[in-house]
């Protein structure tokens, strides 16, 4: 068995409870009464897979089928690789211990684009064929992949055989059901891809092709096997009534979000340009108050957590704010639970609301401001004045607060130098605020941490079509904003431009990029989102090597008229939507969120009904 | 409030859980009990509860000792049914009573070993030319730096058996809040001296004693 081959050599590595299950909550089942296997893989360490939402909800979702049976599948950090290795032990499910190679599905979840190689690392160490095209005929070994970076799946497409768009909670049990079926009739890889890419929301890479002009942009794409030529997304209608789990994993190790967390609302009315998340997980729909508190409850009692979390892209906008928290609060309290609130937003961050997070909250308050000037927010339509900044700062430091962490993007489409300095500016002004006010926290320093990430347009947003600075750019960009700032008061962090060019390669890259990421990893490149793993040196080669011209994808404008990778698949928003947001950004004007006003993206036409 | 004492095992998979570890999951399942834990009454409220020792990553035990105040008067059986019904594989409560003496009290702890090799015979051997040397000397970290120690006086041989395959050991051990010798470093010191080659396995803490020989309860 290969639970005493692990265990031999298991007391060898760090944090060795991750690779060996039994935690409370993993859902154990008779293997002789099983008739499908799935193995859920996130493809990155324990500590950071575990604290998915999207798993613990499908996982849970799958095992209330009897006779399927989800378990869960990490990478291994790279002292247990090497032991598996050396040991011949294959990537195996943390509930049976049993090679994930031997399972009718494996299923990725990709959540970001730095995790691709993990992909390719994990099938190696499971023993299934890394290309699609080498896997066998016979009707086992489904690889697939769901989550935000499948809306542009192309430099995957080589190494799946399927991917699920949008929400999964309906279409994987129709593929599994699907499979089931036909797997009883003897049927083949082969007829069952043929017959699942029918399913709406699914996706089979291998039935479509492209055929390129010799500028590089795609000249047509062609549908084989009856496959449909556009592939929409799917998604949940109603959040009351959609399966949520009532228990969920317990890990004995510390992980990244070691809390219970509830969803209290999908979408996001405010169309942020640069928001990926905000585009492709509309229509904005909410849970009611009632359904959240059941949740937390059930789920606190469940697992034990003295710890809980409303998940969602901005809490803030849930219609029933106040008496929500007032409700919930209620029971945390009384519980000694500790509630906290992430994605906050700026501008409805009213004193009541404070006062309620400070009952719960012992660390600072951080904001996205995203850029230095009301010309750049206005660009990005992040609709956040000045004003409302320096009042919720207000707000926050007459409260007892006395650090302030924002959020900054650099490289922005439209930004200049000014821009830039405005960042420092900002911060400034926030430090001045904070000494004209009579009853500041006393005995503290103010403390303002500005963080910076580079810049990645995605597909389906409005800047989709826009190109990212190049690294000289960024490094300019990065020089001038540590020059602005002359005060130890202020903190600025930024991040690799590397990675974020790595990023938007992949986010926006076409099928001609899977032999460079299959270069990469061949390389060594790995655990890409890890500073300590990330080598651009051998990516560099890789592309270089596969003929892949980088500033093709990262730092080209993508016109109009051009047909994209991502043009088949339907995520609901139009591309004349994008296009006239595009256009509008760079007239610096700004778009009003959902609720004001429809600004006619095309989801409700699709949908068959009004979002408010 | 009644304080009281459990005892329990930890093995099979928990034994991976670590002592840091082993506190969170411990909180978790008090709360999954939905005993009244009694909190402590200060600035940062937090359940109480303390373990005698701790084990070792990777040590199993039949006789971990875990101190708890509850707010009301429950029967210890029920307080050890409602734990058993909410904790993790490999864990199970033996035993929920009062606490009779003060952790203070702690002296030894038993533990045994299975020394796995091909030679077993040579083994053996090896265990009775080391325990005849005049001294056992470790290096051990302190504060100060590596230090030498010579650990012969603390290791108190119960039993030294030839198994199948292994040579089966039972030894007390110095334990307690004042001093800890880890079995582990009598394995290490074997390794040393001996030529043979050999793996620790199924290290397990079987007893935790007082001064007089009397099981600590």
């Amino acid at each position: 068995m290969l639970k005493d081959q692990i265990e031999k050599h298991l007391l060898e590595v760090q944090k060795p409870s991750r690779y060996i299950g039994g935690e409370v909550g993993s859902i154990i089942k008779d293997k002789s009464k099983v008739e499908l296997r799935f193995a859920f893989c996130f493809p990155d360490a324990y500590d950071i897979g575990m604290s998915h939402l999207g798993m613990k909800i499908l996982y849970s979702l799958t095992n209330e089928r009897e006779n399927y049976w989800c378990e869960r599948c990490f990478a291994p950090s790279e002292d247990f690789e090497a032991i598996m290795r050396e040991n011949n032990i294959p990537l195996y499910a943390l509930e049976s211990l049993d090679p994930i190679k031997d399972f009718d599905f494996i299923g990725f979840t990709m959540q970001y684009e730095l995790s691709y190689t993990n992909v390719l690392n994990m099938l190696d160490l499971a023993g299934i064929p890394i290309f699609a095209k080498d896997r066998t005929q016979e009707l086992t070994q489904i690889v697939i992949a769901g989550g935000p970076c499948v809306c542009n799946p192309e430099p995957l497409a080589d190494f799946f055989d399927i991917f699920v768009l949008g929400e999964g909670e309906e279409v994987n049990l129709e593929l599994m059901d699907l499979y089931h079926e036909m797997k009883k009739n003897g049927a083949s890889r082969d007829d069952y891809l043929r017959k699942a890419a029918q399913i709406e929301g699914v996706y089979v890479p291998k039935f479509y092709s492209f055929v390129y002009k010799d500028d590089g942009t795609i000249d047509h794409m062609e549908v084989s096997e009856g496959a449909p030529e556009i592939i929409r997304k799917r998604i949940i209608r109603d959040l009351d009534k959609v399966y949520y789990p009532e228990n969920f994993v317990v890990p004995f190790t510390e992980i990244v979000q070691d809390r219970v967390s509830v969803e209290v609302l999908r979408g996001c009315i405010r169309g942020c340009r640069f928001c990926q998340a905000g585009f492709i997980y509309r229509p904005f729909r909410e849970k009611h108050t009632d359904t959240i508190c059941k949740e937390v409850k059930c789920l606190c009692e469940n697992t034990g957590y003295d710890e809980v979390s409303l998940a969602s892209l901005s809490t803030s906008d849930h219609s029933e704010i106040d008496p929500m928290l007032t409700k919930l609060l209620d029971y945390t309290v009384s519980e000694r639970i500790n509630l906290s609130l992430p994605s906050l937003r700026v501008d409805n961050f009213s004193e009541s609301l404070l006062e309620k997070i400070k009952k719960v909250r012992k660390s600072g308050l951080t904001f996205a401001a995203e850029g230095g000037t009301q010309r750049l927010r206005d660009v990005i339509n992040k609709n956040v004045s000045e004003e409302e900044i320096m009042n919720t700062c207000r707000i926050a430091f007459e409260g007892g607060y006395s650090s302030v962490k924002l959020y900054f993007m650099m490289g922005l489409p439209t930004e200049t130098d000014e821009d830039i300095v405005g960042i420092a500016e900002l911060a400034n002004r926030i430090i001045d605020l904070f000494y004209s006010i009579e009853n500041r926290p006393k005995g503290k320093g103010v403390q303002i941490s500005i963080s910076c990430a580079t810049f990645v347009p995605k597909p389906f947003t409005p800047f989709q079509f826009e190109p990212q600075d190049t690294r000289e750019m960024i490094e300019h960009k990065q020089e001038l904003l540590l020059e602005s700032v002359k005060t130890k008061k202020i903190k600025v962090s930024y991040h690799n431009p590397d990675v974020s060019q790595l990023e938007v390669i992949l986010a926006k890259g076409d099928r001609r990029l899977c032999k460079a990421i299959y270069t990469a990893w061949k390389k060594g490149c790995k655990f890409d989102s890890w500073e300590e793993y990330f080598h651009f040196d051998r990516w560099f080669e890789a592309f270089r090597e596969c003929g892949i011209d980088t500033a093709f994808y990262a730092n080209r404008r993508f016109e109009y008229d051009e047909i994209l990778p991502w043009d088949h698949l339907d995520y609901l928003v139009s591309k004349e939507f994008l296009i006239r947001e595009n256009k509008t950004a760079h007239q610096s004007k700004t778009t009003p969120n959902c609720r004001l006003r429809c600004s006619g993206c095309g989801v409700n036409k699709k949908v068959g009904r009004e979002c408010f | 409030m009644i304080r009281v004492r459990a005892t329990f095992e930890k093995c099979g998979r928990a034994k991976y859980i670590s002592h840091l570890d082993l506190n969170r999951c411990m909180l978790r399942t008090f709360r999954r009990s939905r005993l009244p834990i009694w909190y402590t009454e200060g600035f940062n409220p937090h359940p109480y509860y303390s373990f005698a020792l701790a084990l070792s990553l990777g040590f199993e035990s039949s006789c971990e000792i875990l101190d708890f105040n509850l707010n009301e008067d429950i029967p210890f059986d029920e307080i050890r049914d409602r734990l058993n019904a909410v904790m993790p594989e490999g864990m199970r409560i033996v035993k929920v009573a009062e606490q009779k003496q003060k952790i203070t009290a702690i002296t030894e702890a038993e533990y045994s070993f299975s020394l796995v090799s091909d030679d077993i015979d040579g083994i053996y051997e090896d265990i009775g030319r080391m325990l005849a040397l005049p001294e056992i000397l470790i290096e051990k970290k302190t504060k100060k730096g590596l230090k030498m120690v010579d650990i012969k006086p603390d290791i108190n041989i119960k039993s030294c058996e030839k198994g199948d395959s292994s040579v089966n050991v039972v030894m007390r051990l110095p334990a307690g809040t004042q001093t800890n010798l880890n079995p582990t470093l009598f394995v290490e010191s074997l390794k040393k001296f001996s030529n043979i080659r050999f793996e620790a396995e199924k290290i397990r803490r079987t007893g935790i004693f007082c001064a007089d020989n009397e099981i600590f309860s």
